[in-house]
């Protein structure tokens, strides 16, 4: 039984042929990586399974739900959140409330309820910001709750952005890239802390090139080449893949 | 701390307002304070819109005018109550805004700025030429004054307090709005779309909600407008009003009620200095009246570009100038 059942997802763009009738699995509780040379299409395959950008072709089933044809923000509603390669923080913004805007949609305060500030509005706000300190705790965010955005270092941002995406109480999380930028220590921070996000019952499909992380933290690899799948499989396959070890020549991987 | 402290402020200096005519006993200074209680109304309307979530509108001035002619209309024409013609102006100029909203707000920056800048012209024109309901150029007379039941306001210092007491309420409506839901989702959309919709924003909406909100606002603004002052013309509706609004939000800030208030007290202020400052030569303080739109327009654009060289620390110029994001 899978909770994300891509079949035949398939994108043009002009002329370049991005993503080419893709199909793989994500199984509920595991972590999943979605790994190829730079433009092989995995962007592109994340933005496609989260409303940013329409499929030719293709489906992309949730636990039941086909999310090809949905809105962003409903997809987001239907339990699958993201994070983006380029961090797309709300830099005005404390940490604490770039969480709570994650946790939007679990919110009712209307503009008129918010206007006369109820006291159901009052005990909401409250009641989010404890839930909030909960999410930034699963990360190790708490120290810089209410730091702006901007003020972040970089390492913290990607944190943030991973805090904002588990505040929308998501079943799946698909992060572009999330080591992109770090230092080893902090990459080995992440994986510590994607693997205790994986043992809460959140699922995982994980875009990364740093295939240490890769090989540490994912129960499955699917790998494409120029848009299309070249092998899927546990780690220790994969490796050893003629055809993976080819599409990845010429190119320096890390930890391969 | 210093937002609280500045929010405590604004209160106390809110409610001071309110005391004024205790002290000021001018009656041409209190009509100029009302004004600027007006003025408050609509720009705090603007900052939730422009200043919070980063739409901006150069029409305002044109809600501003629907809400006065519709609430002059509703008593005039249709003998509704004061009270219920008010708040029937700010809900047709809510509906107004939610209908320029719908499509212009598919367009950003440069392109939405376009867009609610002819809707301010087609505006002005409908105005003139409507003149069953309008008056035309000749305007509208004996628009009667706000009235509860046989009781009417009808002396500048009741007009005053009317007007600052429901600004105060506008203020601290608009206050508890960015503290809350969906004032996070007005900011967060101003910073990133893209990030907004992964968290779960309807984009859309929001947009379309603050804009008919700000719409709102100023068409409450407008129909008081019309009942304190008993006649309006489309001279009071123009771009010039709309630029002034726009310019104290981004001179007043970013993500501030307070900053647009003040920097819309002190431009609005201006073109009445003759007035204000009685010691001043009456060539002086015309020549500051005609140059106002200039001043206006002078300033904001050294303060644009000031902060587009980092000059000063709101990001203004992401405000006005978001079209490739």
């Amino acid at each position: 039984m899978s909770l994300l059942s891509v079949r035949g997802l398939d994108k043009r763009f002009g002329g370049v042929h991005a993503v080419r009738d893709l199909s793989f699995d994500v199984h509920p509780q595991t972590v999943k990586a979605l790994i190829g040379p730079n433009g092989a299409g995995k962007s592109t395959v994340f933005n496609l399974l989260t409303g940013f950008d329409r499929p030719d072709a293709g489906s992309a089933s949730f636990d039941g739900t086909e999310l090809v044809g949905m809105p962003p923000h409903r997809i987001v509603r239907a339990g699958v959140a993201r994070t983006f390669q380029e961090s797309r923080l709300f830099e005005t913004m404390t940490v604490e409330e770039n969480v709570l805007v994650g946790m939007h949609h679990r919110l009712k305060t209307t503009f008129a309820d918010a206007a006369m500030r109820t006291p159901r509005v009052v005990r909401e706000e409250r009641e989010a910001r404890e839930q909030a300190l909960h999410a930034m705790r699963v990360v190790g965010l708490e120290p810089f709750k209410d730091t702006l955005a901007s003020d972040l270092p970089h390492g913290i941002r990607r944190l943030v952005e991973i805090a904002r995406a588990l505040a929308t109480d998501p079943r799946l999380v698909l992060l572009d890239e999330p080591a992109a930028g770090l230092d080893g220590r902090e990459t080995q921070e992440l994986a510590e802390a994607l693997l205790r996000i994986r043992d809460t019952g959140v699922t995982l499909l994980v875009v990364e090139h740093d295939m240490g992380l890769v090989m540490e933290i994912s129960d499955e690899i699917v790998v494409v080449d120029q848009g299309r799948k070249i092998a899927e499989g546990p780690p220790r396959i994969i490796q050893k893949d003629p055809a993976v070890i080819e599409a990845y020549l010429g190119e320096v991987v890390d930890g391969v | 701390m210093r937002r609280r402290l500045n929010e405590a402020i604004v209160f106390v200096a809110g409610v001071a307002m309110l005391a004024v005519p205790a002290v000021v006993t001018d009656r041409y200074v209190l009509k100029v304070l009302t004004f600027v209680g007006l003025n408050t109304i609509v720009v705090i309307g603007l900052a939730l819109l422009f200043g919070y979530a980063g739409q901006v509108s150069l029409g305002h001035a044109a809600f501003f005018g629907i809400g006065a002619y519709t609430s002059a209309r509703l008593v005039m024409s249709f003998g509704l109550p004061w009270v219920l013609s008010v708040v029937g102006a700010a809900v047709v100029a809510a509906l107004a805004g939610w209908a320029v909203a719908v499509p212009g707000l598919r367009l950003r920056g440069h392109y939405l700025a376009m867009a609610t800048l002819g809707f301010n012209e087609i505006m002005s024109v409908a105005f003139v030429e409507a003149r069953p309901v309008t008056g035309g150029n000749d305007g509208l007379g004996g628009v009667p004054f706000p009235s509860f039941g046989s009781f009417e306001l009808k002396t500048p210092s009741a007009l005053f307090v009317l007007v600052w007491a429901v600004a105060l309420l506008v203020w601290l409506a608009a206050r508890n709005i960015v503290r809350s839901r969906p004032g996070r989702a007005m900011r967060a959309l101003h910073c990133t779309e893209p990030g907004a919709l992964a968290s779960g924003v309807d984009v859309a909406a929001v947009k379309v909600r603050v804009f008919a909100l700000s719409a709102g606002l100023a068409g409450l603004a407008g129909a008081l407008f019309a009942h304190s002052v008993g006649f309006i013309s489309p001279s009071s509706f123009g771009l010039d009003l709309s630029v002034l609004l726009v310019a104290a939000v981004v001179l007043g800030g970013r993500e501030s009620l307070s900053g647009p208030i003040v920097a819309m007290a002190v431009l609005t202020l201006l073109q009445y200095l003759g007035a204000l400052l009685p010691g001043l030569p009456r060539q002086a303080a015309e020549a500051i009246q005609d140059w106002v739109p200039d001043i206006v327009g002078a300033t904001l654009i050294a303060v644009l570009i000031a902060r587009a060289r980092g000059g000063a620390p709101v990001r203004a110029k992401e405000a006005l100038g978001r079209g490739a994001r």
